[in-house]
């Protein structure tokens, strides 16, 4: 007689497996830190999501303050200032957008807020392709403290194949 | 999740597929040498890729994979007469060298030359590093041989072995680049196997059950990095190679011997597990061989006579829940490898990945999925897929322990390449 193992990982078997949705949506906020991530983000923002918002922080310029103010410097992609501890008291999870040689201080006061809220941070560098390992060291240096998940992606498109396999 | 479309041309590999064409570009393991001991040895029957054929070696030593069925009337050339330079189909004596060609049919005058008008399909099937290598793809489009580290190793410092897996390649490849899983699952394997206790690495390992990852694209294909707290703020680095398509390096622990994988399709349902082993400057000991043998570490021991492992669907992995409660096993499956394989074969033998709720430490699975599918649309404009340039092959995992600052692609770059002469940097 065969296994219960042997049976039950047939492929006719697995036309019996439940068809009915097995999670909810997410709400994930993408963030560009930088001029040239927001040109991407807006981008992607074009397309169909689940649970996906998308937001730039390139109004924070300098390095951010002991005490720096959570509000002014967040905005969603018609120009509305958003806060930032209510975005991430709202969100499953923060994706941080970068270009690989800009100026990102803002990565940890978001950073930060997502550590005292306990929300998991994705950052993605991209355009890191004919860039110098400097430039792509600096960018890392101020993601990498803040970052659960880091990616260097050579490609804009895997930010959107990211987001979909993540069902945003 | 991958739509439906997606997970169709990441999992079918059959001729005429993408995906089949992109495992068709490279030098596929399709046996062991070993199998194909002595001249006029028994054939073996070989599928890959979808492809029935036949391994055997004539007369004068030549290697032949060949279509696996005769071409008068589809019988299985596996019952032939491996005989004087060729091989005989028993049923009316048709006889076929190691090219496929047919050099004899008794029934035809032989001043016909009927013969020369019948040629089995058949593929190059060289040994290199105690493997039998073949290349499936356009003749004309035929890469230099292999020259993956371990092939190149000397016999006594590398070890090879294979098993089947009863699922679709991906699956079993997936396996191999998903680091977040080892933690639970092989969690009882780092201080029992001896191919893997007394490391330094195993101590950050269980110290640090929350490992932060980074996936770094590679000419090739994927550094796939895992950090965890070390001493002083340091932290510890183990880098796992993955190599388009197939070819998998699990970062060394100690002075144990590294080891890797390869996951070639044997149909859309079934693949093999290639399992290696190797030292740089020095002979496997006898005891690291031995324990290769009895199934240690990332090997298995078989159903006698088979590639097939002991412990398999059919018996239901041998589970001991006795063991799996009291913490020995995590799933209850004895050894690494077999941990794994019943895992991904419980799967189904295709999963479907439009069901599957994917999290941000599964990146390294995202993005060999896309840079699959990206290569796959550079294939389709004339573009040579990774993997094949001999450069993306002499490629190292690795574990060391680095300053918070420093970023193991730029600091540790050497680290991730062959260094001819010098061991694998390990902790």
């Amino acid at each position: 007689m065969q296994s219960e193992s042997a049976r039950m990982s047939s492929a006719a078997e697995a036309r019996y497996r439940i068809n009915a949705p097995n999670s909810l949506p997410r709400a994930i906020k993408v963030i560009a830190l930088d001029g040239p991530s927001e040109h991407v983000v807006k981008r992607l923002a074009l397309a169909r999501w689940n649970g996906a918002t998308f937001f730039t922080a390139t109004a924070f310029g300098s390095t951010p303050r002991k005490g720096e103010s959570l509000v002014g410097w967040l905005n969603d992609l018609a120009g509305r200032t958003k806060n930032l501890i209510d975005e991430v008291n709202a969100a499953d999870q923060v994706v941080m957008v970068a270009t690989a040689g800009e100026n990102v201080p803002v990565a940890s006061l978001i950073g930060e807020a997502c550590s005292l809220k306990r929300v998991m941070t994705t950052a993605l560098i991209v355009g890191s392709a004919g860039k110098s390992d400097e430039a792509l060291s600096k960018t890392l240096a101020q993601l990498r403290p803040w970052s659960l998940m880091l990616v260097i992606a050579n490609a804009e498109e895997y930010i959107e194949d990211m987001l979909v396999a993540l069902r945003a | 999740m991958l739509r439906k479309e997606q997970n169709d041309l990441l999992t079918k590999t059959g001729p005429g597929t993408p995906m089949g064409q992109m495992f068709r570009g490279h030098w596929l393991p399709a046996l062991l040498a070993e199998e194909l001991p002595e001249n006029e040895c028994p054939p073996v029957r070989v599928k890959l890729l979808s492809e029935r054929l036949l391994a055997w070696r004539d007369t004068q030593g030549h290697l032949a994979l060949t279509d696996e069925f005769c071409a008068h009337r589809g019988v299985s050339l596996w019952f032939g007469r491996n005989e004087h330079n060729g091989l005989r189909c028993p049923y009316h004596g048709w006889k076929y060298d190691h090219t496929g060609q047919c050099i004899e049919v008794p029934s035809e005058p032989e001043e016909s030359g009927f013969c020369k008008k019948i040629k089995l399909k058949s593929y190059p099937l060289v040994e290199r590093g105690g493997v039998l290598w073949t290349y499936m793809g356009p003749p004309e489009k035929q890469p230099p041989l292999p020259e993956w580290e371990f092939a190149m190793m000397p016999a006594d410092r590398r070890f090879m072995s294979k098993r089947t897996q009863e699922c679709n390649w991906l699956q079993a490849m997936e396996g191999g680049i998903d680091s977040s899983h080892v933690s639970f699952l092989h969690s009882g394997e780092l201080d029992r196997d001896p191919l893997f206790k007394g490391s330094k690495g195993n101590q950050y390992n269980m110290g640090d059950m929350k490992p932060v990852f980074e996936v770094v694209e590679s000419a090739g294909g994927l550094f796939i990095g895992a950090r965890r707290n070390a001493e002083n703020g340091s932290y510890y680095w183990r880098i796992t190679q993955w190599v388009m398509p197939a070819f998998t390096m699990i970062p060394p622990r100690a002075d144990h011997p590294v080891h890797g994988h390869f996951w070639v399709p044997i149909d859309d349902e079934n693949c093999w597990a290639w399992s290696f082993d190797y030292k740089v400057t020095r002979a496997l000991a006898e005891k690291e061989v031995a324990a290769m043998r009895a199934g240690q570490g990332i090997h298995v021991t078989y159903v006698p006579g088979t590639y097939r492992p002991k412990a398999n669907k059919d018996n239901d992995y041998l589970v001991d829940r006795a063991a799996q409660k009291v913490g020995r096993t995590y799933s209850g499956v004895e050894g690494i490898a077999m941990q794994d394989a019943s895992l991904q074969e419980s799967m189904g033998p295709v999963v479907d990945r439009a069901k599957e709720n994917l999290v941000s430490t599964d990146n390294g699975i995202i993005m060999a999925r896309h840079r699959l599918l990206r290569a796959l649309k550079a294939m389709g404009k004339g573009e040579t897929p990774p993997g094949i340039d001999l450069a993306h092959q002499r490629v190292r995992s690795a574990a060391f322990v680095l300053p918070p600052d420093k970023h193991f692609k730029d600091d540790a770059k050497e680290a991730l390449v062959v260094q001819t002469g010098r061991e694998h940097v390990t902790v």
